[in-house]
């Protein structure tokens, strides 16, 4: 792995000193694959939504960085993700959504289990007609879970099953944003769209943590939200993103809004704010909406954004949640060419990772420091067990 | 072949679920042997465990008593 072993070593300087990441980190297959261990399943990343399998019995399978996987709501309504292989001989269980009436049989050989992962029938496992054998231990050989959590109906897993609790390592986002802790409703299939977009995932996360171009990307916009009325938010190592002071609910035709989250703070009148769950989760909170973006890679240079708009109620105006769903994706179609950009950018030879503005960059230098001192700490657990 | 075979070739030509648990549990009713009884109960329980079919209880009921399968009912729902 040598000959891909990046120098991150001015990644984690000062902002007035730092470069941002190599352009490896945007176009290698190797560090891409680095990256996907040492930041993506490493850590607590964004999967899908709930709102995917609403019943019990529906599952999706999703291909997660090249890996199958298989989410699922099981008779207890609990949502699992579960590696979507038959413990048999590997083969895909599910090969597209449905809804699972009794039991996931595999096509192969029918090995048959439980929407909680357990393995329920061995057919002709000891010769024909018998459904048992001694060396077949069923318990032993359920389908193999993912660790996952639930929260603001993002679907997280941590692949390598060794990060912190959720609550643990997300412990100052969740504190930051205690006020959303509560049901949201999906505005349903209007209010979620995927944007395909050939770049790097982490050009949407660094686009989405910082506000420095608002006034040059979406002037509709500065209109009303301009440049000094953001902030920026920055937690080292943990989560970045910005806030604004100025923000506008939405209005019907009849001057009809959303309802509000109930017992939010004063300050959520007119503020909202935008974070990036680090690694791949960009979210955004507003007094009586919120949004998922849960960027799934699809190799170096193209990335999947899937959008989730919520709501405080169920049942509000569906005219209004389409004029609001609208106006997102106006917004976030705007940032397509600028992502895209950056990522055809990677390929001049001489781009040294770039500069921050001292002012400006900050949360997207915190981001880059993220990865940076991720991929160190991996590396360096990697020569040790070598 | 037998009227059942040509029965069954249909259904799974048409993956007809509900048919097939009931051929099958025809073809083990049918079977001149343990071994034959067992192979057909076994397809016919393993097509209504995956569809949640209520058939699933005494299939599987009749394979354990044949001592040819465990129960997993015996615990939680599927």
């Amino acid at each position: 792995m040598d000959h891909t072993v990046t120098d991150l070593s001015t990644v984690r300087r000062p902002i007035e000193e730092a470069n941002g990441l190599p352009n490896a980190h945007y176009t290698n297959a190797a560090v891409f694959d680095e990256e996907k261990h040492a930041l993506l399943f490493a850590n607590w990343s964004g999967l899908t939504v709930a709102a995917e399998v609403p019943e019990p019995g529906d599952a999706v399978p999703i291909t997660f960085l090249g890996m199958p996987l298989l989410v699922i709501r099981d008779r207890s309504n609990t949502v699992r993700v579960f590696q979507n292989i038959c413990r048999h001989r590997g083969m895909i269980l599910v090969e597209e959504r449905r809804k699972i009436e009794g039991a996931i049989r595999c096509p192969y050989h029918s090995w048959c289990y439980g929407t909680d992962g357990r393995l329920v029938s061995t057919p002709h496992v000891g010769g024909p007609g018998q459904n048992t054998h001694e060396g077949i231990d069923r318990a032993l050989l359920g389908l193999i879970e993912v660790r996952s959590h639930i929260w603001l109906d993002v679907v997280w897993i941590n692949v390598s099953g060794d990060a912190p609790a959720f609550e643990v390592a997300n412990a100052k986002l969740l504190e930051r944003w205690s006020e959303f802790d509560k049901p949201l409703y999906h505005g349903g299939v209007q209010s979620s769209f995927t944007l395909e977009v050939n770049c790097n995932w982490k050009l949407a996360v660094e686009n989405y943590c910082e506000s420095y171009h608002l006034p040059w990307v979406h002037p509709g916009l500065n209109s009303y939200s301009r440049l000094e009325d953001h902030y920026h938010i920055e937690e080292p190592d943990l989560f970045s993103g910005q806030g604004t002071l100025v923000y506008r609910q939405i209005k019907g035709h009849d001057e009809q809004v959303f309802p509000d989250f109930a017992d939010l703070a004063e300050k959520w009148d007119t503020a909202a704010e935008y974070i990036t769950a680090f690694p791949n989760v960009l979210l955004g909170v507003h007094r009586d909406h919120t949004f998922a973006i849960i960027l799934q890679p699809q190799g170096p240079e193209k990335t999947l954004e899937h959008v989730h708009l919520y709501y405080a109620a169920p049942n509000t105006s569906e005219d209004l949640r389409a004029r609001n769903a609208a106006q997102w994706k106006t917004v976030f179609a705007e940032d397509v060419f600028v992502v895209e950009g950056m990522q055809r950018g990677r390929h001049a030879v001489s781009f040294d990772g770039g500069r921050f503005s001292p002012a400006m960059d900050g949360p997207t230098h915190l981001f880059h420091s993220w990865v940076a001192g991720r991929l160190a700490a991996a590396r360096v657990a990697s020569q040790a067990a070598e | 072949m037998t009227d059942l075979d040509t029965r069954l070739l249909a259904a799974h030509d048409v993956d007809d679920r509900q048919l097939l648990i009931a051929l099958y549990s025809e073809a083990a009713d049918c079977a001149n042997d343990a071994d034959a009884c067992g192979f057909y109960l076994t397809h016919a329980y393993v097509y209504a465990l995956e569809a949640g079919d209520p058939q699933a209880a005494s299939l599987c009921a009749r394979l354990v008593a044949m001592g040819r399968e465990v129960d997993p009912y015996a615990s939680t729902t599927i």
